[in-house]
């Protein structure tokens, strides 16, 4: 019924454009944006011919058509990329989410306004520190030697020995946890910030209701916090999902050679392709490679925003 | 009548060598320069008659214009406009006579911004390169061949009187000259510290592996340390690949070379190169090496070294060695180092003895959109290593803003004041971080390839560093510039970044090395490598 109307409302081009001419002023403030967008977001979008194209950025463009995406998906180092960038961002998604979620229910369950405040904007800080500071602050932390925190209290409590400390992130089996925990320590603070929302926004008096029934702290949680929280879980987790495969810099900066293996995603494989050859780089591959990052993304994005429809009323991440 | 015609004759010869002069004065020569009592007389004459131009009197010297503007793009090298460049700048055009236009991107983005350049379309006349863009860019036609002209100047003469001519040798590419170094490229020397030798008692310095392995054990035990020595990275991605580990690797090569007999091969595969990761393995499983040198940059290493956790450092030779004995004095530690000549082992490619790698010294290159290349590449980069006032201009920057001969006290405010006598040549307070002084302007007067007259260097450089680069010099050998290919350049990024994970995590004791090589070849890294080989074989 309610679609009906709206297909009946729909406006004719002449409505439209009247419309557009009575609310002027808004477009002509909605026009830097517009002009912005096109030469900021769709004009580089012509590069994409490049990757159809062997091109070194000297002469012009030799046309291949496919032959870059050919190569790309003949290469294990590509698969491994691709295969690493998804692991690890849903892998990352997951965890992040989680602890944010229980930190915050943790913090709203603190009486004292004056405690919640201060432990909050401590386990915010975190998330403003550049990459590389946050880089060299663990690679310290975790060094194997025994200036390391982490592998110094490993070998006081007897763990391991002193000769054979963990050099968690230069070993394929430790890198991935510690990339974990370095994000968690990071961003769950940040990730609160939604959550904490949310959890101000309960009604108190379902709390009070719960309570009449007898339902204690454990009860009012699992009954009342967790299906309030959950509508919101399942959006910062879609809208999270369109972007995995953005992931660039806390990879690069903690990966280094004997770690590749894991820790080699798509971002980082394109900057290897680039300043790795020794020479100039075909940049008509790394643009394909570029391109089919973009391609799943989209994808992702359309999926979640189908996603997005169902658990939001119909509304869309885009 | 006999003195009319005297007189007629010598205002004729009078006229003469006014031209003479007005031609000397555009090229550089001595009326300009002025440029104080180290830069006196001798030197204007050898200035002049260099770059004179038309008192060579060749008749291709009289086909050579002079330009009148010339655009060159550098990187941090050159001096800064935050450390004076106007200056530079005003001075150079003084000397050479030409206007100049400095375009200085951002040292750190240079690279990033020449490419740009490049692809824009606009190229500026003369450019800086290093060796990677060298081959590229040359092969991609986008410099000029400088050889010819190299090869008729009297630049190579002055360099083959001082050992500079092999630098720019080493420098060709299929038989062209893409660009021409100022200096040689430098390298890497191994430093030890005397206290740690001390400590083990070891009173003989090693001449051969198994003697070095035997002192760095020796010196670990003295000294009760986690490890001994640190690198950045295991194998570096950038030629020379191997120069801050050359003790382990020794005879190993992990690129692409050619052979004496003029085939060429990837040094990756062969079994020095084994050996060699089988080397870095023991050293690390014995604690001798620190195996965040997997992580480590040059400043992590650095500051072991200073704080003395390490007690090898290897690292580039001259202006460093005293670095690294100010900054352990600073920190209150020994800082007498003892600079190792390279074991009997470590023969790299093209070396017939023991040897450090020199490595391809970033080059001036004219690009052939340049009008006039004949004329830049004798007014600009002949005159740069003119052996008189530009090549000092070059080497120590502009009296008064980067030297002087002024009777004066530097850090008159401090615990260490300088104090400076009329006429004693000293450089001056760093305008961009003052409290240290300048040492070199681009060229550096330990690595340069053509004498300078005059050369104030033993008074400006200090003993430590001078020595070091004077060992590193009587013991290294030139790297080479491998030429560029589609295929070289279609795969190497792939094979490189795989070489290196390689190397580290045998050297960590993750795999073995023939686990190493049979994941090499398994997941097709050994045919890029053929590709690669086979498309430079063809060339």
């Amino acid at each position: 019924m309610g679609e009906k109307k709206i297909k009946k409302a729909k406006p004719s081009a002449k409505k439209t454009l009247a419309r557009m001419y009575k609310y002027k002023g808004f477009y002509v403030m909605f026009l830097p944006v517009l002009v912005f967008a096109i030469i900021f977001f769709y004009a580089p979008m012509f590069g994409i011919r490049y990757a159809f194209t062997n091109y070194n950025g000297i002469k012009a463009p030799d046309i291949v058509w496919f032959e870059n995406f050919k190569r790309m998906f003949s290469m294990k180092n590509f698969w491994g990329a691709f295969w690493n960038t998804i692991q690890i961002s849903v892998i990352k998604l997951l965890l992040t989410t989680a602890f944010a979620v229980i930190v915050s229910i943790l913090l709203n369950e603190i009486a004292s306004l004056l405690f919640k405040k201060v432990v909050q904007t401590i386990i915010y800080l975190p998330h403003f520190m550049s990459w590389v500071v946050t880089a060299s602050i663990f690679s310290l932390i975790l060094s194997p030697s025994s200036s390391g925190l982490v592998n110094s209290f490993l070998v006081k409590f007897g763990i391991v020995d002193s000769g054979s400390m963990i050099y968690f992130l230069g070993s394929t089996k430790w890198w991935r946890p510690a990339y974990y925990v370095i994000n968690l320590w990071k961003e769950t603070g940040w990730q609160t910030v939604i959550f904490m929302a949310t959890l101000a926004g309960i009604n108190t008096d379902l709390y009070e209701a719960a309570a009449i029934d007898g339902a204690g702290r454990w009860g009012k949680m699992r009954y009342i916090t967790f299906p309030q929280l959950a509508n919101t879980i399942l959006t910062v987790i879609i809208l999270n999902l369109a972007k995995v495969m953005n992931l660039f810099e806390s990879a690069f900066v903690l990966q280094n050679d004997a770690t590749l293996s894991v820790s080699n995603v798509l971002e980082t494989y394109i900057y290897y392709q680039s300043f790795n050859s020794g020479g100039i780089p075909n940049y008509g591959y790394t643009t394909a490679v570029g391109l089919f990052k973009s391609m799943v993304g989209m994808v992702l994005v359309l999926v979640c925003n189908q996603w997005s429809k169902k658990v939001r009323d119909g509304r869309g991440i885009v | 009548m006999k003195k009319k015609v005297l007189s007629l004759l010598m205002a004729a010869i009078m006229v003469a060598s006014l031209a003479g002069c007005g031609n000397d004065s555009n090229s550089g020569g001595g009326s300009n320069n002025g440029g104080g009592s180290n830069n006196g007389g001798g030197t204007n004459n050898e200035s002049g008659s260099n770059n004179g131009g038309a008192e060579n009197g060749g008749s291709d010297a009289a086909e050579i214009v002079k330009p009148e503007k010339i655009t060159i793009m550098v990187d941090g090298t050159v001096f800064t406009q935050e450390n004076g460049r106007d200056a530079f700048e005003a001075k150079l055009e003084e000397l050479l006579g030409i206007e100049i236009e400095i375009i200085q991107p951002d040292h750190t983005g240079y690279y990033d911004v020449v490419g740009q350049t490049i692809a824009g379309g606009d190229w500026p006349d003369v450019v800086i390169l290093s060796s990677n863009y060298l081959s590229s860019y040359g092969s991609e036609g986008v410099l000029w061949d400088m050889s010819a002209a190299w090869e008729a100047s009297d630049l190579k003469a002055r360099q083959e009187a001082y050992n500079g001519a092999s630098v720019v040798e080493s420098m060709y590419i299929d038989g062209a000259l893409y660009g021409m170094p100022a200096t040689h490229g430098n390298g890497c020397v191994t430093y030890v510290k005397q206290a740690w030798l001390d400590a083990a008692g070891i009173t003989t310095l090693p001449t051969n592996f198994d003697e070095y392995y035997d002192m760095l054990l020796k010196v670990k035990e003295a000294k009760g340390v986690d490890y001994v020595l640190a690198a950045a990275g295991f194998l570096n991605a950038e030629a020379p690949y191997i120069n801050y580990l050359s003790e382990f690797y020794q005879d190993a090569w992990p690129a692409f070379y050619q052979k004496a007999d003029g085939t060429w091969v990837d040094g990756f595969e062969e079994q020095a190169m084994k050996d060699a990761m089988a080397r870095l393995a023991q050293g690390v499983a014995d604690g001798i090496i620190d195996p965040e040198t997997n992580t480590y940059g040059t400043g992590d290493v650095r500051n072991k070294y200073y704080d003395d956790s390490l007690g090898v450092f290897t690292y580039w030779a001259g202006t460093w060695a005293s670095n690294l004995k100010n900054n352990l004095n600073n920190n209150g530690i020994d800082s007498e180092l003892v600079a190792l000549p390279p074991l009997k082992e470590i023969v790299p490619p093209l070396a017939s003895g023991p040897a450090y790698i020199d490595r391809v010294s970033p080059a001036w290159c004219i690009t052939t959109q340049c009008a006039n290349p004949e004329g830049v590449f004798k007014y600009f980069i002949e005159a740069m290593q003119d052996g008189g006032d530009v090549q000092f201009l070059w080497t120590y920057g502009v009296e008064g803003v980067h030297w002087s001969t002024a009777e004066e006290t530097l850090y008159a405010d401090t615990e260490k004041p300088k104090v400076y006598a009329a006429g004693e040549f000293h450089m001056l307070d760093n305008l961009e971080s003052p409290g240290s002084q300048y040492t070199k302007a681009h060229i550096d007067p330990m690595l340069a390839l053509t004498a300078l007259a005059g050369d104030p260097r033993e008074t400006t450089v200090a003993p430590e560093a001078l020595a070091a680069q004077q060992l590193f010099n009587a013991n290294s050998v030139g790297a080479f510039v491998v030429p560029s290919t589609a295929e070289m350049n279609q795969y190497n990024g792939d094979l490189m970044t795989e070489k290196q994970s390689l190397v580290a995590r045998v050297a960590l004791g993750q795999m073995t090395v023939e686990e190493a090589y049979k994941e090499y070849e398994d997941n097709g890294y050994a045919e890029m490598s053929k590709l690669i080989v086979d498309s430079l074989n063809a060339q």
